[in-house]
């Protein structure tokens, strides 16, 4: 009975498209409604950056932390694997008995895992997660 | 000329984005209520739905038509843009914020089956009978749909905050960048583990699996990961006590500074809708989606009744989660931002690893029994947390005096 309402076929990723296309609509009616009913006045000092009511000093578009960048990287390490470990997860608990696959499939899967651990180790030896 | 699903699923999308937008608007009067609770004030109670209009009839209504008001002040607001911004990215990246809010709920299965009695207006076929999930995509990578589109919204922010051109709303893109990045593994081992244990991706089946009862939820089983998942949500909707990106007192308003009218709204809009899909992903995974507690033989297909009942469940689970959000935020202070980053890389993530790898062993030995054995993993670790955490080393402390070099105000420029 359940399976009359599995979901494989295509025609399930339109009502998909359907809310993406009504979140746009949503998102660009706001913003054009309130540009045209919104009041519009121009100024020079209106027009400064603001920084808490003194002079801006500078520009904004400067150096930054190198630790935002490191963070980025050790985050696609683990966001890769967990996207690789996905398909894994779905039918590793629907491996069939007799074919003797499980303990290959967990060997690899220890062996995948265990290579982004020993990187892990090593950024935290180098003192990536210590924000001092 | 529809099949039941294309039409049942037509029919979430037009329902369900309208609800969605109304709890998102009604959450934040909500707030309001609830921090006036924890503080020992009224709140909000004056506005009804007359907007102090005279020629309008006066009821209060406890202060109903406040989010309405705020909506529409908004609206009448200047939507002014600085001149100094990077014109184009300003402009859609609020858009980018809540285009990602407002479809990441697509997969969640709000009311089980429908046996859909089919629809014949005027002789003419609209719809065929047939079974449907009371979702918007019944879709077989599932959840994965989630954290495909949670990480669209760092785009938003990350790009409202570089196109201001202002330091607070740089400061403010950067720092929630880097803790929805980090904060997205732990939620993503969170939800492999779940993957692992129930063999699926499909929502309707995850909650079908844990409908039998309370102790079919995954709570009861998983608290650890409950907890970790929870947490994880909170900092990826950049609430309190994980705003950092927002702070007030250090960034002004972080990455909505120079934001003005609908445009801010828009940003307002997006956290609360994540905060609404966030109590809705966790009631799924982790609260048993539409099954009723202390209730073992309910029925997982009906008719309409039983689709409103359910909705109404999930409904009511999700009103306490985004409750609980809420009181977090009026009870628990801001970390600071190390801090921050350290829970999620020195604790959330090595906890969730280690939780993925007793998971994956256990599934590979075919245990019986293995909910009790994933209570037991979890309550070991969560010991082994409280024994081994006090004695990693620490680094040096982080509270020590930096030289003003540079300013006005330094003794160094003065002499």
């Amino acid at each position: 009975m359940l399976t009359l309402a599995t979901a494989s076929e295509f025609s399930h990723y339109v009502p998909l498209a359907v809310l993406l296309v009504m979140a746009l609509i949503f998102g660009v009616a706001n913003l054009v409604l309130t540009h045209v009913i919104g009041p519009s006045r121009k100024g020079k000092v209106k027009g400064t950056t603001y920084e808490s009511g003194v002079n801006p000093i500078g520009t904004a578009r400067r150096r930054f932390n190198v630790r935002f960048y490191i963070v980025a990287m050790t985050f696609l390490l683990f966001d890769v694997e967990i996207v690789f470990l996905y398909p894994w997860a779905s039918v590793f608990s629907s491996l069939a008995e007799d074919s003797g696959l499980t303990p290959v499939f967990l060997g690899r899967c220890l062996f995948f895992i265990l290579t982004s651990i020993i990187a892990f180790a090593y950024a935290w030896r180098k003192g990536v997660f210590r924000y001092d | 000329m529809f099949s039941a699903q294309v039409f049942v699923s037509m029919l979430v999308v037009t329902i369900a984005l309208h609800v969605i937008l109304g709890a998102v608007a009604y959450s934040v009067m909500l707030e309001r209520k609830i921090a006036s609770w924890v503080q020992n004030r009224i709140g909000p109670n004056r506005t009804g739905f007359d907007f102090g209009q005279p020629f309008l009839p006066k009821f209060h209504f406890w202060g109903l038509g406040q989010p309405l008001a705020d909506g529409l002040k908004l609206f009448l607001k200047e939507d002014y843009t600085p001149p100094n911004v990077d014109k184009v990215l300003f402009i859609i990246a609020p858009m980018l914020a809540v285009v990602p809010a407002l479809i990441a709920w697509a997969v969640i299965p709000w009311g089980g089956y429908w046996d859909f009695p089919g629809l014949t207006v005027f002789g003419t076929e609209i719809a065929q009978p047939g079974m449907a999930v009371v979702t918007v995509a019944p879709i077989n990578i599932g959840i994965l749909y989630f954290l495909a589109v949670g990480s669209l919204a760092v785009y938003g922010v990350v790009i409202g905050g570089y196109a201001s051109n202002n330091k607070y709303s740089f400061l403010g893109g950067l720092r929630a960048t880097a803790q929805m990045l980090s904060y997205e593994i732990p939620l993503g081992v969170s939800i492999l583990i779940i993957i692992l244990m129930f063999g699926t991706a499909r929502t309707d089946l995850i909650v079908l699996n844990q409908a039998q009862g309370i102790l079919g939820w995954n709570i009861v089983w998983m608290p650890l990961l409950a907890v970790i998942f929870f947490t994880s949500q909170l900092a990826e909707a950049n609430r309190t006590p994980f705003d950092l990106a927002e702070c007030e007192q250090e960034l002004v308003g972080g990455f909505h500074t120079e934001y003005s009218s609908m445009k801010f709204a828009l940003y307002f809009l997006a956290e609360y809708a994540h905060i609404v899909t966030g109590a809705a992903f966790f009631t799924l995974l982790f609260l048993g989606g539409w099954s009723i507690p202390f209730y073992v033989g309910q029925a997982a297909a009906g008719g309409l009744p039983l689709v409103l009942l359910n909705v109404g469940v999930f409904a009511f689970k999700m009103f306490l989660i985004v409750a609980l959000v809420m009181v977090i935020r009026w009870t628990i202070p801001r970390f600071r931002f190390d801090q921050l980053m350290q829970l999620a890389w020195r604790c959330l993530i090595p906890v969730s690893l280690i939780l993925l790898l007793a998971a994956a062993v256990l599934v590979a030995l075919k245990v019986p029994a293995i909910h009790w054995w994933m209570l037991g993993v979890n309550v070991l670790t969560f010991i082994g947390l409280v024994v081994i955490g006090p004695k990693v080393p620490k680094g040096p402390p982080v509270n020590r005096k930096i030289p003003l070099e540079g300013s006005r105000f330094s003794p160094l420029t003065t002499s």
